[in-house]
């Protein structure tokens, strides 16, 4: 455990991080229940379990720099919903899926470039990593075997749908939190002039 | 009708509610902490009654009365 109080910057984006990992692992967790056995069902119940673990982890890593995880309310999720409308069938429900691990790993990738990361972040963030790779796999596959139900048309303006809610999410979340992203960035800037 | 009430059964069901609290003008929005939570029974009650929706066939219901119609017109 560090002797050192963490930014409440970093203790405030790690518990962001862990939010949405708790609700990813509710959200699927519940579909999975409600679904037809299969092998969707079976990558699902995996996919779940990989999100609740994760939220551990961010608990476990907070602990270790000597925090708690703050409470924070609505997930980076929800605001998804409410930009792209709801995912009506299992398929939308996969795309919008696919497109926010998508984004969730472009930014683990970003924070874990930061060259002063504390060695326990690093290492969190490394471990889920790993995960989320699989995650955008099977759910890339999943859509894939969905083209002769759905159309391929229909999965691709799908997927253009939920990319553009994401531009909006990303842009509307990065401007309400300015000052945790400034601490990122001030981050990043130190460590590329090194 | 009877289909109505099985329709709200489920959603009842579903949403934790009583059935007399999903009156046909109250919008979804108002019954749940989560926006996922709607998905999950909308979903549900995809699986449930064996029907598929799209997004065009959803667009623009906000509550309950409009829901149900959704449902209960696909299963006329």
């Amino acid at each position: 455990m560090t002797s050192e109080p963490i930014d409440e910057n970093l203790r405030w984006i790690l518990s962001f991080y862990r939010t949405s990992e708790i609700s990813g692992a509710l959200f699927f967790g519940q579909l999975a229940r409600s679904m037809r056995p299969g092998p969707v069902q079976r990558d699902m119940t995996q996919h779940f379990a990989d999100e609740a673990q994760h939220a551990h982890y961010w608990t476990a890593c907070l602990e270790q720099l000597g925090a708690s995880a703050l409470r924070l309310g609505q997930s980076y999720q929800d605001q998804y919903i409410m930009a792209a409308g709801m995912p009506v069938n299992l398929m939308e429900v996969l795309a919008i899926t696919q497109v926010f691990e998508k984004r969730v790993f472009s930014q683990y990738a970003r924070h874990s470039r930061l060259l002063d990361l504390h060695p326990v972040v690093k290492k969190t963030l490394t471990k889920i990593m790993d995960d989320e790779r699989w995650h955008i796999e099977w759910i890339r596959d999943a859509l894939a075997g969905m083209r002769d139900d759905y159309g391929e048309d229909v999965i691709a303006a799908t997927l253009a749908r939920f990319h553009a809610a994401d531009e909006d999410v990303y842009a509307k979340t990065a401007t309400e939190h300015q000052e945790r992203i400034d601490y990122l960035m001030a981050h990043s800037r130190r460590n590329d002039s090194k | 009708m009877e289909r109505v009430a099985e329709i709200k059964a489920k959603m009842a069901e579903l949403l934790s509610q009583p059935v007399d609290a999903l009156g046909d003008d109250i919008e979804l929005t108002s019954l749940v902490n989560s926006s996922f939570v709607l998905v999950e029974m909308i979903i549900e009650m995809q699986e449930e009654f064996d029907v598929r929706f799209t997004q065009q066939e959803v667009t623009g219901v906000t509550t309950v009365g409009q829901l149900v119609k959704v449902f209960a017109d696909r299963l006329a």
